[in-house]
């Protein structure tokens, strides 16, 4: 665009499908893939192509630049990791170009804009992101919570030690049993229990569905 | 009933809530936002920021409200479809 200065990342005479297999990885990682409808598919791409052949880089075809790069940059294509817990509830990115790799008929979800009320399925990690007897902390939103892996299992507990509000999803793992890196405390990752009085912290229920891992929040 | 569509030449969304209101015989004024230079694209950008406090398209004013992006059921509820 002529009041922006564009950042070329691609060479001219890029079709939708050079942009097709670049941003397929890219978002596999993230847990998504094209949506299922192809002529949907084809009809925000071409919007994408129209996007990098006047302004030298793609962009949302539904978004205007203002030519304030801080607020341009608020949301690019592929928009998941802006908005990673919402996607994951609504199974699709804001368009709908991708769609959440469990869905089998992305047609279905054209129209959905907001996340069902309630509680939902977020899509939390890869099965391998984590090997067995590994814990990490993940992010839902602004919310850590604490993974585990033990037994082929996974586990989800608030990501917090009730002694001193350490990161639990550091801990180090013997068994079902995290201890916290700060002080030692002790919790079970199926139950959340510890010995200590009033000190259990809260599971949240996981599933694993087509290698991706889902907690119910 | 005055029906005015902000829309980008690029969107999908905004095709077919144009093609929508065809289909229905609503008329509407439609502004190609990304078509506008100068000025009058600041003042239209600033204008759909206003509106629809973000830079996503379709915006869609029934009336002085408002509807972002293909929403059918909220249009159907504004234009009494």
């Amino acid at each position: 665009m002529s009041d922006s200065a564009p950042r070329r990342r691609f060479a001219p005479g890029t079709t939708a499908d050079d942009l097709k297999a670049y941003m397929a990885p890219f978002v596999a990682r993230l847990g998504y893939k094209f949506n299922t409808d192809e002529d949907f598919v084809a009809m925000v791409m071409e919007g994408e192509i129209e996007v990098l052949e006047r302004d030298g880089d793609v962009y949302c075809p539904c978004r205007v630049r203002t030519g304030d790069p801080k607020e341009d940059l608020k949301i690019i294509c592929p928009c998941i990791p802006f908005y990673t817990d919402r996607f994951s509830a609504m199974r699709k990115c804001w368009c709908g170009l991708f769609i959440r790799m469990d869905v089998e008929d992305g047609s279905l979800l054209h129209g959905v804009m907001e996340a069902p009320a309630g509680e939902a399925d977020v899509r939390i990690a890869a099965t391998g992101d984590l090997a067995d007897g590994q814990g990490r902390v993940v992010a839902v939103g602004k919310r850590k919570l604490a993974l585990f892996r033990v037994g082929g299992e996974f586990f989800c507990l608030d990501n917090v030690c009730m002694h001193m509000w350490a990161p639990l999803g550091e801990g180090y793992l013997e068994g079902h049993t995290v201890m916290c890196p700060w002080h030692g405390w002790r919790y079970d990752v199926r139950t959340g229990a510890t010995d200590h009085p009033d000190a259990d912290v809260k599971t949240h229920p996981v599933t694993v569905r087509d290698g991706e891992v889902f907690v119910r929040i | 009933m005055a029906t005015k569509v902000y829309a980008l030449s690029t969107c999908p969304y905004c095709k077919m809530a144009r093609k929508y209101l065809e289909e229905n015989a609503i008329p509407f004024d439609v502004v190609e936002v990304d078509m506008l230079t100068g000025t009058e694209r600041e003042e239209v950008v600033a204008e759909v920021k206003r509106l629809s406090g973000g830079t996503s398209f379709p915006v869609i004013d029934v009336d002085g409200q408002v509807v972002v992006g293909f929403n059918k059921p909220k249009m159907q509820e504004l234009l009494h479809l």
